[in-house]
């Protein structure tokens, strides 16, 4: 058999291992082995010093509130992206593609602009910061982390949810309407159900990239170990004070944790878009 | 819904449920050690290196005290970076309530933006805290043969060096190459050689292959074996050697070199009248014979005592030592030789 003249896959294609072999080997160096070498490194001193440096308060703190203020941003950007999107998709208003473009516009912005422009308006000398007095002044506070992930992670699960409700059939919704529920029922016992999918795959990659913020975070929290300090940061400052164990052993937990939603997100896409076809 | 569906279903679930277990358990903002009631909180922000000496000695000895004394519990925060990185966090806004500062110029900008009210200069020691001298860190065996700062202006130096924006040991590291130029032209001839000085200080500069945002940042990066040389802190090069005694470095001690000396500053702004007894208390403890000693054993050198530096056997002896009052004290330094001598002229590459 000529290897020329492999257009047809009856027999052996060679294509298919040369394919799969040059994929893999570009993401060898690009993602594997990075993603390798935190792991490699994390246990390579031995086990002793990497769950002393995980159990070190500071790093359990720093955990915590990344768990925590990416949970509250979560929460935000989900509901927003609900209601965003039920705007945007129903009504039709002057400026409306404007309003989509602006809505995503963080994502294009570098998380330091983000953080910057924070520090302008919320900070002391800020135009809404200067306003506030002294004890309510948000920068470099918890909340202050809380809104540089809203901000930083806007679109995420708005641009998940929107393309349901625009190819969502508005026949099930018009019918519920017709037989006399209200707005809110037609919304939460028809319209909801079907976003289901959506909902679940834009809190997990809101959450997912909240956690892992950085550029903003550094700016607005004033990295105050043990007080306003994140997972990232935390890596990033034992990294540079040389305790690269410690920083490693954070790195491992992050990247485990981005590998166990991510892992949801794609075993789950099945069982999401059949309940959505169910309902 | 067939097999494959159903065991996806399942496996989903369980992982949905484990992280939702997670994320809720955790949906309250965690406690900060430093809130819980009944204990005084000080907010100390220093400058890179400063962070074992503070953490493994000063506080520690601090909070025995006031527990002996008066029952109080005692608890510090801190925040380390560069010097000023962290003088623009405090003008910033940052609740800082003490500032150990790397150059006195730091000081000069928080109280001239009204972040420090009182006079640093009636502290003890006119508010430095300790010193060390500026040394240059070579490669184990000294390969390339650097003997002193002139030295490190020989093609094929690779040499580490933090950034003068955010750091104050970049800074005294550039009156450190300027500077014993000046002393030993001036040794050798009776007077101080610009010219000499300023070449040098260009030629070293050619060298440098990457600048990190803060001393300790320089060191890591050498530690971790990128470049030839590093100009650091005495005893930053110490504690490295301390710390990893396996480490690829040996020191150089350079013929004249630059002491610098580190301020520490009360942020007025951010101490209330509750705090301020105890804030005082710990300014007076930073001179006190203690914590120095504490200082000296972490290689700084002690501003009170030359007896207590002697202590510390490890330290070096500098033949020509100078200090920043050398160049006319940092209101001078700053805008001559930071400014149009450095930046204008050495940092500008072809």
């Amino acid at each position: 058999m000529k290897i020329g003249s492999i257009r047809h896959v009856r027999g052996f294609d060679v294509a298919r291992p040369i394919s799969i072999g040059v994929m893999l080997g570009i993401m060898l160096p690009l993602v594997l082995l990075p993603l390798l070498s935190i792991f490699v490194f994390g246990t390579s001193k031995g086990l002793g010093v990497f769950w002393s440096s995980l159990i070190a308060p500071d790093a359990v703190f720093a955990l915590k509130l990344s768990m925590v203020t990416s949970f509250w941003a979560t929460v935000f950007n989900v509901i927003f992206g609900l209601f965003g999107a039920y705007v945007l998709s129903r009504y039709d208003f002057w400026g409306r593609n404007a309003v989509i473009v602006t809505i995503s516009l963080p994502t294009a912005i570098p998380t330091a602009v983000a953080g910057f422009a924070l520090l302008l308006l919320w900070g002391k000398y800020g135009m809404i910061g200067k306003f506030l007095s002294e004890e309510h002044q948000i920068m470099f506070t918890p909340y202050a982390i809380i809104l540089a992930n809203i901000f930083v992670t806007f679109p995420l699960a708005f641009g998940v949810i929107k393309p349901v409700f625009d190819t969502m059939s508005r026949s099930l919704e018009e019918a519920s309407a017709t037989i006399g529920a209200t707005r809110w029922q037609t919304f939460w016992h028809v319209t909801l159900p079907s976003l289901r999918g959506a909902i679940v795959s834009g809190a997990l990659l809101t959450f997912a990239r909240a956690v892992g913020e950085f550029g903003s975070t550094i700016l607005v929290s004033g990295n105050l170990a043990g007080n306003t300090q994140t997972a990232p940061l935390y890596i990033y400052a034992k990294f540079n004070e040389g305790q690269i164990e410690a920083a490693n052993a954070i790195a491992v937990v992050l990247a485990l944790l981005s590998f166990v939603i991510f892992s949801v997100l794609f075993f789950a896409r099945d069982w999401l878009e059949f309940e959505a076809q169910e309902a | 819904m067939n097999r494959r569906a159903s065991f996806t279903t399942i496996k989903a679930s369980l992982l949905l449920l484990a992280l939702l277990g997670l994320i809720t358990g955790s949906s309250c903002l965690p406690k900060s050690p430093s809130e819980s009631g009944g204990t005084v909180n000080i907010t100390v922000y220093g400058f890179s290196i400063m962070k074992e000496s503070l953490e493994k000695a000063i506080y520690p000895g601090f909070v025995a005290k006031v527990k002996t004394e008066h029952g109080l519990d005692v608890r510090f925060t801190s925040s380390f970076a560069g010097s000023e990185t962290i003088t623009n966090q405090i003008i910033a806004g940052v609740k800082a309530q003490v500032a150990i500062l790397s150059i006195e110029r730091d000081a000069q900008r928080l109280r001239d933006h009204q972040d420090v009210t009182s006079d640093w200069h009636l502290l003890p020691q006119k508010g430095i805290l300790n010193k060390t001298p500026f040394v240059i860190l070579v490669r184990k065996g000294n390969p390339k043969g650097i003997h002193d700062f002139a030295d490190l202006g020989k093609p094929g130096v690779r040499l580490i060096h933090p950034d003068p924006i955010s750091s104050g040991g970049a800074m005294w590291s550039i009156l450190a190459i300027y500077g014993s130029e000046l002393v030993k032209s001036e040794k050798q001839s009776g007077e101080a050689d610009r010219a000499r000085a300023l070449q040098t200080l260009q030629t070293v500069w050619r060298n440098v292959i990457s600048t990190p945002g803060s001393a300790r940042e320089a060191r890591t990066q050498f530690e971790s074996g990128y470049g030839d040389s590093l100009i650091t802190y005495e005893l930053d090069a110490l504690l490295m050697k301390q710390g990893n005694p396996n480490v690829d470095a040996e020191v150089v001690i350079p013929e004249a070199t630059i002491l610098s000396e580190h301020p520490a500053v009360v942020i007025d702004r951010n101490v209330s009248a509750t705090d301020r007894p105890f804030i005082n208390a710990f300014m007076q403890y930073l001179w006190s014979e203690e914590a120095q000693r504490a200082f000296v054993k972490y290689h700084f050198r002690s501003s009170t005592s030359e007896a207590l530096t002697q202590e510390n056997k490890e330290l070096a002896t500098i033949k020509y030592p100078f200090t920043v009052d050398y160049f006319g004290g940092w209101d001078k330094a700053y805008p001559e030789i930071i400014e149009s001598i450095f930046r204008d002229s050495a940092q500008k590459r072809k």
